[in-house]
């Protein structure tokens, strides 16, 4: 293993709830030195050292310091002299109220990177209202056109544009530091959450806008290159949960042949309304009637390797066990690592989604409770001496 | 080098991907990078599905390739005749990306694999972008991008209990992967800075899609508990959809809870809701089902629109529960010029393309070309890029090899 791709790259990270910490963490664990600045009592989240925020902080270090002191605002400003990048997902007036804008930041350190990932953007007139992924997913279509089989709109169950606001981050951040690289100069990239989601569903906005196609809930239509069956089939019962799928896609005569052989090669399946692709996305109501009969005798795990041995494209519908323990390739690939608690104790969060050859992203070190690294940020990056930092937190500036 | 190339202006990618990969290096490729979409004499196959402009297919009128193939240059050339891989392997001494979504081990099998390309040019990187990443048992097991999304835990909860699963719009384990493709080359590259080296990067389309999911492991590890489905409930409880008169909208409870409750108790619809312990969030997140129906029955005489202005006036997040096409109104995406004009002169038309989800100050966003039409740059690139004779080029168009 080598060194990790971002190690010497300092970010100075003043984003919270999901979509900034979801950037940050993709360049803390690449090597980046993130540091995140918190207030001292954190938004009521949950437990830094399981679940959720401890995958969201893990691998960053955390200073609780008051931005509404004078002195805080002096000690942010130093460690943007030794940083590369600032990140923050407030709307557009926060950082501007704490003179921390991109303008103010330029006047100390000339070459830094600002990354701002507010939920509308810095213009335009919503630039100050406040958004959330549900929201937003709303606003794009999702919400409207991930429907029920009865039409009714259901949506993700999540934030999704978290976290696709959150890649787009990243790879902002890191295009903005390779040209930093090559001229010496850094920049101020404007984010919005609402823009980066939109972006996601391209092809149907084109047919919008190119063809003026009010655009139909997809269903399980395939969205890619035609495909029948296509869709999720119901599967017998895992230790009393029936609430077990797999997805199917059958894209070619040649996977529909072996579909077909795998399921036995049923005397329906020989009928001339299944003959084409053509006829099966027509008579897909039917078709699919008659695969749930040979799905719902199976479990999905079995269905799925059947079909996969004749490499039809199929999948497990997994939950949050299945991927987290059951899934055999996740695990062969160490997605889910294990970190330890200063008690010596485990806890796993999800990995690195790819992999370098010279020395991949890795997880290092739990999630900071916020302050935890008052000392080495203070003391360390910025040379206080003990003392000094006690006046600080007696002062009101630094929360121990 | 101009200010307004790009952040990227000066890399050059190889795109032998399929429309599994597109999108990583159109991201590249909207930063200023040059991007060679490498394609089969034949074309892409993207370029073969829809939609069409005017519902009329043709290789050079889908939109699914238009909007995957943005900024990008197009070579014909067939990688398993020698000469063209002789000619892709001149391309990749100069290259610093080649992005490719192969099945594990096809590059090899053609001569392309990372060792040789390694030796040819060791400043190169390669993104190899696989549904299940180029090692562990599902290695070779095939996928589109439903399955993709049911393997990856993000299809299992969206939806109603005890009904099916609802499937993502777009094709989002793609596009996740596409984000971390990108993230990672860039990441490749800037470690190249300092190791002079390129690397290859072996990337796992379940573990972006898995890396996607917002709640589902953290729910797991942290309180052993498998997220259900909810309908249209956020799994935070602050969020769920209500039924208007004319429409949807969605309900938020993270606002300020006075003037939300001031409002509906002036229409004499707050019931219980009134009751002080309303204001501690940590309640109404516990008692989310109780509390949105009582907002439910509130709203459901409203028009979207009325509801929605009066909730603004408030500072209420809440939103319209809209179809995409209401975008192309939306004033906030046209003062921030999100929709931009991009000209196809071959059709003598100008279309409108959902733009940069940012705006750099140093080094903006823009269109630099429309998606090419099949094979557009070949002619340039052979001549240009590869210093090529016409002679030599009008032997590999009639050997069909470009």
């Amino acid at each position: 293993m080598g060194s990790l791709a971002l190690e010497g790259v300092r970010v100075l990270d003043f984003t919270w709830v999901v979509a900034g910490p979801v950037a940050t963490r993709i360049l803390a664990d690449n090597g980046a030195e993130v540091v995140k600045i918190e207030r001292k009592v954190p938004p009521p989240l949950g437990d830094r050292k399981r679940g959720l925020q401890c995958d969201l902080h893990r691998n960053k270090l955390s200073l609780a310091l008051n931005m509404g002191h004078p002195r805080g605002l002096e000690i942010a400003l130093d460690l943007v002299r030794k940083s590369d990048i600032v990140i923050d997902n407030f709307s557009a007036r926060v950082m501007r109220q704490w003179r921390m804008d991109y303008e103010s930041l330029c006047r100390v350190k000339p070459d830094i990177i600002c990354v701002s990932m507010s939920g509308f953007g810095h213009t335009g007139p919503r630039s100050n209202f406040v958004s959330y992924g549900p929201t937003l997913q709303a606003l794009t279509g999702y919400t409207r056109l991930m429907t029920d089989i009865d039409g009714e709109p259901a949506g993700y169950g999540y934030s999704y544009s978290d976290m696709a606001g959150g890649f787009t981050g990243a790879l902002a951040a890191l295009a903005a530091l390779w040209n930093r690289r090559r001229t010496g100069r850094g920049q101020f990239v404007d984010l919005s959450q609402l823009e980066a989601v939109a972006a996601l569903i391209g092809p149907c906005l084109l047919d919008i806008t190119v063809n003026g196609r009010v655009p139909e809930p997809p269903l399980y239509n395939s969205q890619e290159a035609p495909a029948a069956p296509h869709g999720v089939y119901r599967c017998r019962a895992l230790d009393g949960d029936d609430d077990r799928w797999l997805a199917i896609a059958v894209r070619s005569e040649g996977e529909w042949n072996r579909f077909v052989e795998t399921i036995g090669s049923p005397a329906w399946a020989s009928e001339p309304k299944f003959r084409t692709l053509y006829l099966r996305m027509r008579n897909r109501t039917e078709l699919d009637a008659n695969i749930t009969r040979w799905t719902s005798q199976r479990r999905a795990e079995d269905a799925m390797a059947a079909l996969q041995k004749a490499r039809v494209p199929a999948g497990v519908v997994s939950n949050g066990a299945d991927i987290c323990e059951r899934d055999p390739q996740l695990k062969a690939r160490g997605f889910w690592p294990a970190v330890a608690r200063a008690d010596g104790s485990l806890t796993r969060v999800s990995g690195v989604p790819f992999k370098l050859s010279g020395g991949s992203g890795s997880v290092r070190t739990i999630a900071p409770e916020v302050g935890e690294n008052n000392d080495y940020v203070l003391g360390e990056l910025l040379g206080m001496s003990p003392v000094k930092r006690a006046e600080l937190v007696a002062a009101g500036v630094v929360w121990p | 080098m101009s200010e307004d190339a790009g952040a990227l202006a000066g890399l050059r990618v190889l795109d032998l991907s399929t429309y599994r990969g597109h999108l990583a290096a159109r991201l590249l490729a909207d930063l200023g990078a040059d991007v060679i979409k490498v394609e089969p004499p034949a074309g892409d196959i993207a370029r073969r599905i829809g939609p069409f402009v005017d519902d009329r297919p043709h290789r050079d009128r889908s939109l699914f390739f238009w909007f995957y193939n943005l900024n990008k240059r197009s070579l014909t050339l067939d990688i398993e005749n020698p000469r063209g891989r002789e000619l892709f392997l001149d391309l990749a001494r100069a290259a610093d990306v080649v992005v490719e979504s192969f099945a594990p081990g096809e590059m090899a099998r053609m001569g392309l694999g990372w060792d040789e390309l390694h030796r040819l040019n060791p400043a190169l990187v390669m993104l190899s972008i696989a549904p299940f990443g180029q090692t562990g048992p599902y290695r070779d097991f095939e996928a589109d991008d439903t399955v993709l999304t049911a393997l990856s835990g993000m299809l299992y909860v969206n939806g109603y209990p005890g009904r099916q699963p609802v499937r993502p719009l777009g094709l989002q384990a793609y596009h996740s992967a596409a984000y971390y493709g990108a993230i990672a080359a860039m990441c490749a590259l800037l470690a190249r800075d300092r190791d002079a080296v390129g690397q290859w990067v072996d990337l796992s389309m379940q573990e972006a899609t898995a890396a996607a999911v917002e709640h589902v492991a953290g729910s797991y590890f942290g309180q052993n508990f498998v997220e259900p489905r909810r309908g249209t409930l956020h799994w935070s409880r602050f969020f769920r959809v209500a039924r208007c008169r004319d429409g949807y909208v969605m309900h938020c409870t993270l606002g300020d809870w006075t003037s939300l409750i001031e409002w509906v108790k002036s229409e004499g619809k707050a019931q219980d809701l009134a009751d002080p312990r309303w204001e501690d969030i940590g309640y109404r997140a516990e008692h989310a089902e109780h509390l949105f129906d009582v907002l439910d029955e509130w709203v459901k005489d409203y028009e979207c629109k009325e509801l929605l202005e009066r909730a603004q006036a408030l500072r209420q997040p809440y939103a319209i529960v809209q179809g995409p096409e209401a975008m192309l109104e939306d004033e906030q995406l046209a003062a921030r010029g999100f929709f931009v004009e991009v000209e196809h002169p071959e059709l003598g038309r100008k279309f409108r393309y959902p733009g940069a989800p940012y705006l750099f100050n140093g080094t903006p966003w823009r269109v630099r070309r429309r998606p090419p039409l099949l094979g557009e740059h070949t002619g340039e690139i052979l001549r240009d890029d590869l210093g090529l004779e016409p002679a030599e080029i009008a032997a590999l168009y009639a050997q069909g090899i470009v």
